[in-house]
């Protein structure tokens, strides 16, 4: 977007500074695939270190999933049920409930211990809780952002507001792609997300690096289809005269290699039309596969089919899949349980558990469970009392936003599953024990790709910015990987 | 190279003075921008007990003791600290000079004779002696780096290729071909400087640069985050810039204008007499729409957050953005911490937040007081809106209510009275009977409903009716209801007097000490005071008349005719930025901007003018091998078009182009696809006089929520934060939103259709490539075309062939 560095100031200068002089690219208009990738920032690049992980599915439940109904038992809260919250666990400020008011709200749901590992997960995912000994629970993540957008922009770009780079962009401008033909970031919506685009943008780093929306129905990708009063042949005939022209106009500009990357960027976009519709063409899977993502049901088939997509994303070499449960649409409010939080939670996890389980499955089963690191998480956890402020809309058994203690969990990647990491107090409210800040959850899945957190850096206002701020001291990825 | 750059504006020998002369000299160049006024560390090297006393880390000197001395272990970078910061350090030369000097007593000299601040950035203005050898003063300066570094410019561009640059530099248009034809034809010794003039006078010219400008002051027409509030008056500051550009406005006064124009231009705006606003008040009135700039960075507005944070995260954006777009330095780092690198501390930063503090936003009618009077007569038509969207409301109750019965109906009385009485006054047992009422309304829509649930909401025959009827009474009432009255937003005296306060780590929550408006001490030698009442107005005065701003500006005009600027980095003239390419030619060209009345379009016609600019952009292998990147200016830099230039180049093409200026934004019509990403659609009121849509770029929506795909697609800036330079990527969604997009194709269809009107299916490919790419195809484009045409050619294949050449590298970038 806004350009602050050499990288992007002039791929020329880029050019020279890689070693890839004028020669070597005057030689040919038509550049091989590896120096179409060099000059457009997206060659594919050696990680700092070995890992296994090389591509990243980031499933995101939009609206904060309470962790205390999912994947933090509390049992303490049973006996406190109904009663005001013993003021030994301190006060913190909510987006709208008011802790001294509000009784606290024991969850409904059973749970427990799952797999070899015993790690206790809730029966509203009862499919991943099939894949505890997959899984890495983090129970101890927190931040400070309690509205949604801070909360989103935290666990997206790690830190509350905008401006800054979206993990995706990160990885990829520090990965590079292996796919010729599809974006190397690639974000699936289900709805409107509060948010918006800077949750999937590039910030300070060069626009290339932004998440490429993918849809299900229409065009897959922005503009990838043809448009509709120019039939097949007649554009064939429209890049040929084009690469025409291109060639003739460069005859007396060899040296610049901008333009020949310009020239490269239709051959990729010539082969992203063909690729895309490929990709989103869930047909071509069996009928067993699509099953097991649960497709063939009306609750689960949107999440089920974003996250075969997903599938067939990874396998196609992109780098790094967001998908998203829980974006606006009609009156639905996606994880954002204010009211009547066990209803909605329950609707949710209705809509996500199968598909999720699915995709492990069949990740690992094709053994690309090992090479794909998959994060789970959403824009905060909720409160273990009920919603509502000072003379607030009444019990509506809902659950306020708690960005101060919440779970996430990863799997894949090289990570040795069937683990629970630190913990919250006993009610759920914080993290007390083996804290992680978001930045730590960054850093492990960096790590976890090879990448190290505090050598991934960009120049930006002055000084050298990472992912991970000046923060990301408690990385996990040892911790993970080790049997 | 920054010494080098020292030692020829200061003039400073070290080798005339004795030891601790030398010694002190090397502090006062290299030391003192941190460790002088600003005490970064707490050390201050400009006393020797001072400096034997040291700072947070211990004494910095121990006479006689070099080893043992911080200040030696740092510049030879072998302790904790290695100083200066970055990644040259002293020379060796100096580092002996040092240690001598500490180990022979440190003494201290009477006087260096330099009081001047250590960092060139921050220095005054020295006006460079020109180089001797070219009429233009500009290629003076550059043949002499070029000498330097043994590269030789190529021949200047023809005259197509320098009529399209400049009209693509100072428009963001195409050159129309007549022009071009003009030009090549035209003999006299003036004709370049001819076209220079023209175009400067053209107001297209404010429209491109003061575009460049709105990328510096981050503009937008929301505050981004959830809610991203619209700023109804946003476009008046962007009308001002375009304004300010094409009147060209001493950079002076615009700066004056933007940070203080309420202060330094106060008086009453109550704009009394009659119908016309006097001019005098007209003036005052631009001035005070300059501090807009201050009203349109990002909102933080969100629900518990109202109040301290959202004045300190403000204070904090005006801060920054006052930094970067007048200082050309990072201000933001020093939100949380000293700066690292440049002598900028917390302490500074906070001041110059206290400088802002007492004012806030305020929004003042734009019309004669006669007139608010004429819209206050009309105001009881939205009296009569607002009883009929009541009575609406009212009738719109009744299927609500009748689905609250209908679940009512299944509890009994018990659990009724237990749901009706408020939460806090429920017995226990009446508790689990509320519950029951909730989920059950729940259930039934009448609640947020996870399930997406909605109550039935349908009307009776009768309510339907009566709704219509009322909803074309509204219509009418609106109809006859005056417009919105005209209002800017601007700056004022706040009402609160905010008092602020030292924070750690920038967290606004930790009041420390309280610190009172001043200017950032490193920069402000002659430590002025502060009005404590007109705050703004002092900070304005200062930054008008400091070298800093000056050196700024000239170099930012230099980037964005060349693509780089003589300091690449144009938004940080501190240790982190760039070093300048032509430092004496800086220094040159600030001087001259300053001599001059600071008119920016001097600087064009000084710059434009010269060979340097009118260079061809050729290659030339033995000097590429010695400087690629061209940041010798051995060639002309080609350049691809900017996102606005771009679409702006295709509604030329097509015929399409409506120079209306100014007014709200123009919202443009988007795919369904795009729509679908937009959290709230009602806050894309699309633009519905198609002519709207064929508006300049400089005149979109710019909302920062949803940044438009086609404008970022060509890197369109993040209004987030002050951009100083533009990506320019090559990237293949380019490709596809310029082969498959919407715009793209809907332009090839109208210029097609403009062609097939002119002229017979023969000229209809000429005619393409002239009204494109401003020329006439060879006999081998012309093949071409005709098999992108057919051999029965109709309007639906010359459009393909428009749209062909919409895409060509000829057409997206500027040689």
């Amino acid at each position: 977007m806004c350009d602050k560095t050499l990288i992007a100031r002039s791929r020329r200068e880029f050019l020279e500074k890689s070693g890839m002089g004028f020669g070597a690219l005057a030689a040919s208009w038509l550049m091989s695939r590896d120096a179409l990738a060099a000059t457009s920032g997206f060659a594919p690049r050696k990680p700092h270190f070995d890992a296994k992980g090389k591509a990243v599915i980031y499933l995101f439940m939009h609206g904060g999933p309470s962790h205390i109904d999912t994947f933090d038992p509390k049992p303490a809260l049973a006996a406190l049920d109904g009663k005001p919250v013993p003021p030994s666990f301190g006060k913190v400020d909510f987006q709208f409930t008011k802790m001294d008011k509000v009784p606290i709200m024991a969850s409904r749901r059973k749970f427990k211990p799952r797999g070899q590992s015993g790690i206790e997960i809730s029966d509203l995912f009862e499919g991943v809780a099939a894949h505890a000994d997959d899984l890495a629970v983090i129970r101890s993540v927190h931040h400070d952002g309690f509205t949604h957008v801070t909360g989103q922009n935290w666990m997206n770009l790690g830190w509350p507001r905008v401006g800054r780079p979206s993990v995706g962009s990160w990885v990829v401008y520090g990965l590079g792609s292996e796919s010729d033909n599809l974006p190397a970031y690639v974000v699936m919506l289900d709805g409107g997300i509060k948010a918006g685009a800077p949750s999937y943008g590039a910030g300070f780093l060069p626009a290339m690096y932004q998440g490429t929306l993918l849809r299900g129905e229409g065009p897959p990708i922005l503009n990838v289809n043809r448009p509709k009063d120019v039939a097949a042949g007649e554009q064939e005939k429209m890049f040929d005269a084009l690469r025409f022209l291109n060639e003739r106009h460069r005859e007396t500009r060899a040296d610049d290699s901008e333009l020949a990357a310009r020239i490269a960027s239709y051959e990729l976009a010539f082969k992203m039309q063909m690729s895309a519709p490929e990709v989103a063409d869930l047909s071509r899977e069996s009928e067993a596969t699509r099953r097991l993502y649960g497709i063939d049901s009306a609750d689960t088939s949107e999440f089920g089919s974003q996250c075969l997509m997903a599938r067939r994303l990874v396998e196609r070499g992109v780098r790094f899949v967001q998908l998203y449960s829980g974006g606006k649409k009609g009156s639905e409010v996606g994880w954002d349980g204010h009211n009547e939080c066990e209803q909605n939670h329950a609707f949710m996890a209705n809509k996500v558990d199968k598909p999720i389980a699915g995709l492990l499955t069949d990740l690992k089963s094709r053994g690309l469970l090992d090479s794909t690191v998959i994060l789970w998480g959403g824009d905060f956890g909720r409160t273990p009392f009920t919603d509502g402020a000072e003379g607030g809309g009444g019990n509506r058994n809902g659950r306020d936003h708690n960005p101060y203690g919440f779970s996430v969990w990863m799997a894949g990647g090289g990570i040795r599953g069937g683990k629970a990491i630190g913990a919250t107090d006993d009610i759920g409210l914080r993290a007390v024990k083996d804290k992680a800040t978001v930045h730590d959850v960054h850093a492990t899945l960096l790590g976890l790709l090879g990448v190290d957190h505090k050598r991934l850096t960009y120049p930006f206002q002055g000084r050298d910015f990472r992912l991970t701020d000046v923060h990301g001291e408690n990385d996990l990825t040892a911790r993970l990987t080790r049997g | 190279m920054v010494r080098a750059i020292l030692f020829l504006v200061t003039g400073v020998s070290v080798a005339a003075a004795g030891l601790p002369e030398k010694g002190r000299q090397i502090l006062d160049r290299h030391c003192v921008s941190c460790h002088g006024p600003a005490k970064m560390a707490g050390l201050d090297l400009r006393q020797r007990d001072a400096a034997i006393r040291g700072g947070g880390r211990g004494p910095a000197v121990v006479p006689g003791k070099p080893a043992a001395s911080l200040l030696i272990q740092a510049v030879e970078r072998q302790g904790a600290v290695a100083m200066p910061p970055g990644k040259k350090g002293l020379d060796p030369a100096e580092i002996a000079t040092l240690r001598q000097w500490v180990e022979s007593g440190f003494e201290w000299p009477a006087s260096t004779g330099a009081a001047e601040p250590s960092w060139w950035s921050f220095r005054k203005l020295q006006r460079s002696a020109v180089p001797t050898g070219a009429s233009n003063p500009v290629d003076a300066f550059v043949a002499a780096r070029l000498r330097d570094k043994k590269l030789t410019p190529v021949p200047l561009a023809d005259r197509r290729t320098l009529i399209r640059r400049a009209y693509f530099d100072l428009h963001g248009l195409p050159a129309p071909v007549e022009e071009i034809e003009r030009f090549e034809k035209d003999e006299a010794p003036d004709a370049w400087a001819k076209v220079v003039d023209k175009l400067l006078e053209s107001p297209r010219y404010g429209e491109r640069w003061g575009r460049h400008w709105l990328d510096v002051v981050r503009y937008a027409d929301t505050g981004g985050f959830e809610t991203d509030i619209y700023f109804p008056n946003a476009w008046r500051y962007r009308d001002y810039v375009i304004k300010s550009f094409n009147d060209d406005k001493p950079f002076d006064a615009f700066i004056r204008e933007q940070v203080a124009g309420d202060e330094i231009w106060p008086g009453s705006l109550d704009l009394e007499g009659g119908f016309k606003i006097p001019d005098e008040k007209q003036r005052k009135l631009e001035a005070r729409i300059g501090t807009g700039m201050y009203t349109i960075g990002p909102v933080y507005h969100e629900a518990a957050l109202f109040g301290g944070q959202q004045r300190y995260e403000w204070l904090s954006d005006v801060v920054d953005t006052t930094g970067e777009a007048f200082l050309g330095l990072t201000l933001g780092c020093s939100r949380c911490h000293d700066h690292k690198f440049d002598p900028l501390t917390s302490r500074d930063y906070h001041a110059m937040m206290a400088v802002f503090a007492t004012s806030d936003e305020r929004e003042v009618p734009v019309i004669a007081k006669f007139n608010i009077y004429g819209y206050k007569s009309g105001y009881p038509n939205w009296l009569k809106v607002e009883e009929i969207k009541g009575q609406i409301a009212r009738i719109e109750q009744g299927p609500r209510k009748r689905a609250v019965d209908r679940v009512r109906a299944r509890f009994d009385a018990a659990a009724l009275a237990a749901f009706d009485k408020p939460e806090k006054d429920r017995a226990p047992d009446q508790r689990a009977l509320a519950a029951k009422v909730e989920e059950a309304m729940t259930e039934a829509g009448l609640k947020e409903n996870a399930k997406g649930r909605a109550f039935d909401s349908s009307y009776t025959a009768d309510e339907q009716t009566r709704r219509d009827k009322l909803i074309r009474e509204l219509g009418e009432a609106a109809l006859r209801a005056n417009p919105v009255m005209q209002t800017a937003t601007v700056l004022g005296p706040a009402d609160e007097d905010y008092k602020v306060h030292l924070t750690a780590r920038g967290d606004w929550r930790s009041k420390g000490e309280e610190i009172g408006p001043a200017l950032p001490a490193a920069l402000d030698a002659e430590r002025r005071r502060v009005d404590p009442v007109h705050r703004r107005k002092s900070l304005a005065e200062w930054l008008a008349t400091h070298p800093l701003p000056a050196r700024v500006m000239a170099n930012r005009v230099w980037h964005w005719h060349f693509g780089r600027g003589i300091v690449a980095t144009p938004n940080d003239f501190g240790r982190q930025g760039d070093e300048p390419s032509h430092p004496e030619l800086l220094e040159w060209l600030a001087a001259e901007f300053a001599a001059n009345g600071y008119r920016v379009k001097a600087l064009h016609r000084l710059i434009m003018t010269s060979e340097t600019y009118r260079r061809s952009s050729a290659a030339n292998a033995e000097n590429a091998r010695i400087d690629a990147g061209n940041v010798f200016l051995w060639r002309a830099n080609r350049r691809r078009l900017e996102s606005e230039a771009l679409r702006d180049a295709v509604l030329a093409a097509s015929g399409s182009l409506n120079t209306k200026m100014g007014g709200r934004p123009v919202i443009p019509v988007l795919s369904p696809e795009e729509y679908s990403t937009m959290w709230a659609r009602n806050q894309w009121p699309e633009s519905m006089d198609e002519k709207e849509r064929d508006r300049r770029g400089v005149y979109l929506y710019v909302k920062r929520s949803f940044a438009m795909p086609m404008m970022t697609a060509f890197d369109s800036p993040d209004p987030s934060v002050s951009c100083a330079r533009r990506d320019s990527t090559n990237v293949a969604p380019q490709a596809l939103t310029l082969m498959n997009g919407a715009f793209t194709g809907l332009h090839a269809h109208r210029m097609a259709e403009r062609i097939a009107k002119q002229a017979a299916a023969p000229e209809w490919a000429g005619r393409a490539f002239r009204m494109a790419l401003g020329r006439e195809p060879s006999a081998a484009e012309r093949g071409r075309a005709s098999q992108v045409l057919g051999p029965a050619p109709d309007e639906a294949a010359l459009a393909r062939l428009c749209l062909v050449l919409f895409n060509t590298n000829e057409f997206v970038y500027v040689d």
